[in-house]
């Protein structure tokens, strides 16, 4: 209890109502209470520390081969002078690797030693650029679409909605691994794949929003004053679709990252190069977890904060600009 | 109604009763030292403007604030102090609610049958059969149709006067030693709502309970309860008898209020007509009187000093220029002469009021 | 009614066009004929295998137009006949692989589903009547957490801990094993991990769900009724507080069915547990079109079936709309994969 209210009425004690535990329990809001004295809006704290964590990261991504990192790829075997059981002499002899994390490999190695934090900022480059691109793609596609619809109303709103209705009835995993099985396994394939995915519930949010939009005074007024409608589509509506849309890409971007690192551990993630989902999948046999955790857990690691913090600034945007729809994402 | 013959057992007492709100703003001082006592068998009504405090002094009675309050002065029911503590253990036994709108004040999704026989079954240790026994019996009584059937149904398939009725079965199946009724009527409409208070006070002069009524409807004041009690800001302004309140008002504010019913044969549940300006800031409220700001005969000690309360024969009130006194008469004369009050609030003098 | 007919009927129509752009896109992006024969499809030189390339064809009605053998298949389905398995040796029935895997993939998911309803009830209930105390604070995060955790992720965190750290959870599946049971030997205990890896991520879904209407509905004046009647903490809770908050919580149980089935085959394919997903996995790698298409159609119809019955299913919790048309849950953006 604050001191100064508490000398504002004599004789006062906080109630103990009901139950103990609301003493010890700090004095925040009670469910039952009416909750328009709830906290202000803020964007808080966690929206900061992960606005840090995808700025960093995505920093390291972007200028890795300009960063004194190892190389990802080089296998780094450690030698020690050891005594030849044969001929006595003293040897140097390769250590079996994988090596646990010290200061020479901060996060350690994997059975090739090759540098794991290497690696995961390698896996960076490309489960983010998988992340973008499929975000890229829902967006222009699905933004387009569903701006389209619910400015223009009528036949073009029925049938893109039928589209998206058929986008959405498939089974999301089944079509991606359908589309990455029969064609290729580029990094181009497996975002626009994903992307497809994106573009259902982003074209329906641009769609929703285009159409209330469309209502508002600002954009009659245009349309009185004789303005091209692309030109209200763009200047007018466009603006304000967009933050909504951005959080949902963001989930989408959480989404791919998640479908790419799936694929991976079905065999059908991106080819060549090392994403999380394969490194992941590199450190989750058996053996190599009993002896070596770190080799699945470090890139784990970083795939678990980059979709959280997305997860998390989508949700606090959200909450910030007010827009109500709930949106539920699983893998 | 009071009994006169049987000695009088004091059921609720409050001395100087406060409940604040913590709030980002500072401590909202919602109940702000009020003062009363309920005799058995008698029933309170409490009228005020929205936001005077009415529901907040009640809910704090009965404990049902939850734990973001801050409590102070006494409360004592049945000669147990309340304030700071559980009151739990009355629930359901001693002590009843009845809500202002019967829709949201029932389960939407429980049979009514069972949220009626509810308390019998966790408090008086009845058995399913007896309590479904019990409740539609009590569903007779409150003139509910077809009692049996209704017990399944859900509040959406009852009218509004139906569902006020079931929460009246709710309350006469807990026989409670007090009942307080928060705007029991005001979600219905007339002809219904006469026929749910004259219930309600047929049933308790029978059953001897206390009740306090809470009302924006002085018709529901007026010859239904034994006292009246005026609110404003969280305090009381006014405390009279019913009868003497209505034949002389002292204060002011009640003055305000009740000026819509300017004659006593008027048809009965006359609105109150609003008075002018807003109700106080219950944060960072007036210094002297709450009622200064909106007053006509406030004087410069209004904005300084809280009127002491003066009890006169029963009727207690607090102001330093109550209504028909000579004090009062002057207040407002000078004012009117020069046209605005100690306050800066315009007023038109008497002759271009009409 | 007429209203739940015509939504039968679009359900009808959106599974004919998924199967008709699968059945495409199989047959535009992949050849069905080397499937069926393997290398001998490309020796068109040899008499030989140019005889069983002609024959097969005819089998198979490769010869006939797209448009015409996306008829005949579908009429096919629609008695029950889903094809052959073409990389199987001596090509069996698609049905017998879908009578024998489909099964442990339900199980799974049922499992699975009770474990994340069972998880997220207390937990929300809890979160809820201590909102924004620290007690759901923390809870709040654990959720965010928790759904932030792909499936895949899931199973080795679970595999690690309970599997190899511990040794006390099986991590290894035998179809042949008794269901019900309660040792090593039984696929119930056997579902345990992978049942906790699907349902810990949609536990906390629902807990994210659930918790926010709970508030709610603890603020509503019948909660305030119950309290002054004297009903226990608990039972205001449970009884009072917990039905009329189920409605979207139900919506979303149906819809995540069909984003567990995304997740299942993941999970299948890590605890090895021969199931229609991991089915659907090898048919996709071998490109073998009956097997897909049969799942793609069970799949995306149980999918869109449970969407169609989210909108009836709240009915069973919320008695004012089996009378009159009121309150419709909220409108839930479902997204995933
Ligand atoms: N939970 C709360 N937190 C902070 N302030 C509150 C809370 N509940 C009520 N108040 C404030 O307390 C004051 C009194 O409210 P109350 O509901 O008792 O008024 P009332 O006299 O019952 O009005 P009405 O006639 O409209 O029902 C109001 O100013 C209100 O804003
Ligand atoms: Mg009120």
């Amino acid at each position: 209890m604050n001191d100064e209210q508490a000398t504002d009425m004599d004789n006062i004690n906080t109630i103990d109502s009901e139950t103990a535990e609301v003493q010890e329990e700090t004095n925040d809001s009670n469910p039952l209470e009416v909750s328009e004295f709830a906290d202000k809006k803020t964007l808080g704290f966690g929206f900061w520390l992960a606005a840090f964590w995808l700025v960093l990261i995505s920093f390291l991504a972007v200028f890795s081969p300009m960063l004194p990192f190892k190389d990802s790829e080089k296998n780094y075997i450690a030698f020690e002078q050891k005594e030849n059981p044969i001929t006595g002499k003293m040897q140097e002899r390769p250590i079996q690797p994988p090596y646990a994390p010290s200061s020479e490999h901060w996060l350690g190695t994997d059975q090739d030693a090759r540098d794991i934090l290497s690696r995961s900022i390698e896996g960076a480059r490309i489960s983010l650029a998988v992340g973008a691109l499929t975000a890229l793609f829902g967006m222009v596609v699905g933004g387009t679409l569903g701006m389209i619809a619910g400015y223009f109303k009528g036949v073009l709103d029925k049938v893109v909605g039928a589209i998206f209705l058929v986008v959405l009835s498939f089974p999301g995993l089944i079509l991606a691994i359908l589309i990455v099985a029969l064609l290729d396994r580029s990094l181009l394939t497996i975002s626009v794949t994903l992307g497809i995915l994106g573009v259902a519930p982003i074209g329906r949010l641009a769609r929703a929003q285009t159409l209330s939009f469309s209502e508002r005074e600002f954009v009659m007024a245009a349309e009185t004053l004789g303005s091209k409608k692309s030109r209200i589509l763009i200047k007018e509506l466009l603006p304000n679709v967009l933050i909504p849309m951005s959080t949902l890409a963001m989930l989408v971007i959480a989404v791919a990252i998640v479908g790419e690192g799936t694929l991976a551990f079905l065999g059908l993630s991106v080819q060549g190069s090392a994403t999380w989902g394969k490194l992941i999948l590199t450190g989750s046999g058996l053996n190599t977890l009993e002896s070596s955790p770190w080799v699945a857990f470090v890139p784990m690691g970083f795939l678990f904060l980059t979709v959280a913090s997305f997860n998390y600034l989508s949700d606090r945007i959200r909450d910030y600009f007010d827009v109500r729809d709930i949106f539920v994402t699983r893998d | 109604m009071l009994r006169e013959t049987e000695e009088t057992e004091t059921i609720l007492k409050l001395t100087d009763y406060r409940v604040g709100f913590r709030t980002e703003r500072g401590l909202a001082k919602a109940v702000d030292g009020v003062s009363l006592s309920l005799k058995r068998g008698s029933t309170l009504a409490i009228v005020g403007e929205s936001g005077s405090g009415k529901t907040v002094l009640n809910r704090g009675v009965m404990g049902l604030l939850g734990a973001n309050i801050i409590e102070g002065g006494s409360a004592e029911f049945q000669g147990k102090e309340l304030v700071n503590e559980s009151r739990q253990k009355f629930w359901g036994i001693k002590m009843a609610m009845i809500f202002q709108d019967p829709m949201t004040s029932l389960n939407p999704v429980m049979k009514v049958g069972k949220q009626v026989s509810e308390p019998l079954r966790l408090h008086q240790g009845m058995s399913k059969k007896a309590a479904r026994e019990r409740t539609i019996e009590l569903f007779t009584l409150v003139g509910i149709p077809e009692p049996a059937q209704r017990f399944n149904e859900y509040p959406h398939q009852l009218s509004g006067g139906m569902r006020q009725r079931v929460m009246i079965s709710i309350a006469l199946a807990i026989d409670p030693d007090l009942l307080i009724a928060d705007e029991p009527t005001t979600s219905l409409d007339v002809t219904v709502q006469k026929y749910i208070l004259d219930l309600l006070v047929e049933i308790q002069s029978k059953s001897d309970m206390s009740m306090i009524i809470i009302t924006h409807d002085l018709g529901v004041a007026r010859g239904r309860a034994d006292e009246i009690m005026v609110m404003y800001g969280g305090r009381v302004m006014e405390m009279a008898p019913a009868e003497t309140l209505f034949q002389s008002m002292m204060h002011p504010y009640t003055e305000a209020l009740f000026s819509s019913i300017p004659r006593l044969n008027d048809p009965k549940h006359t609105r109150l007509k609003p008075i002018e300006g807003f109700p106080p800031d219950i944060v960072d409220g007036p210094q002297g009187c709450k009622f200064a700001p909106r007053c006509k005969y406030a004087q410069d000690i209004c904005l300084t000093a809280h009127p002491p309360e003066t009890i006169d024969n029963g009727h207690a009130y607090s102001c330093f220029f109550p209504v028909g006194t000579d004090a009062g008469i002057q207040a407002l004369e000078s004012n009117e002469a020069r046209g605005f009050t100690a306050t800066g609030l315009k007023i038109k003098s008497k002759s271009e009021a009409i | 009614m007429p209203k739940a007919v015509k939504r039968f009927i679009g359900l009808l129509g959106l599974l004919t066009i998924v199967s008709m752009v699968t059945f495409g896109a199989m047959n535009f992006l992949g050849d069905p004929l080397f499937n069926i024969l393997g290398p001998v499809a490309a020796d068109v030189d040899n008499p030989e295998s140019l005889a069983a390339i002609e024959e097969a064809k005819a089998q198979y009605h490769l010869d006939k137009s797209l448009p015409e053998r996306w008829a005949r298949w579908a009429w096919d389905f629609i008695r029950g006949d889903f094809g052959v398995q073409f990389s199987s040796s001596g090509q069996p029935p698609v049905s017998d692989l879908i009578k024998e895997r489909l099964p442990r993939t339900l199980e799974l998911m049922a499992v699975a589903q009770l474990i994340a309803v069972s998880l997220a009830i207390p937990w929300s209930v809890l979160a809820a009547s201590r909102a924004n105390r620290r007690t759901d604070k923390i809870s709040t995060i654990t959720a965010f957490a928790f759904v932030s955790i792909p499936s895949f992720a899931m199973a080795v965190i679970l595999f690690y801990f309970f599997s190899v750290q511990l040794d006390f959870l099986p991590d290894t599946y035998t179809a042949n094993d008794p269901f019900w049971g309660f040792s090593h030997d039984h696929r119930l205990i056997q579902l345990i991990l992978p049942g906790f890896t699907l349902g810990l991520g949609s536990a906390a879904a629902y807990q994210r769900l659930l918790r926010t209407d709970m508030i709610t509905t603890l603020q509503q004046d019948f909660i305030l009724m119950a309290k002054s009647k004297g009903v226990s903490k608990r039972r205001v809770l449970y009884s009072h507080a917990l039905r009329p908050s189920l409605f979207s919580l139900i919506t979303l149980l149906a819809i995540n069915i069909g984003f567990m089935i995304g997740g299942s085959l993941v999970v299948e394919q890590f605890f090895r547990i021969p199931g229609i997903g991991s089915a659907v996995v090898e048919a996709t790698l071998r490109e073998d079109f009956p097997v897909v298409l049969a799942v793609v159609m069970i799949v995306s119809a149980g999918f869109m079936v449970f969407n169609y019955l989210a909108d009836y299913l709240y009915t069973l919790v919320d008695p004012r709309v089996r009378h009159e048309d009121s309150s419709k849950p909220r409108k839930i953006t479902s997204m995933g994969m």
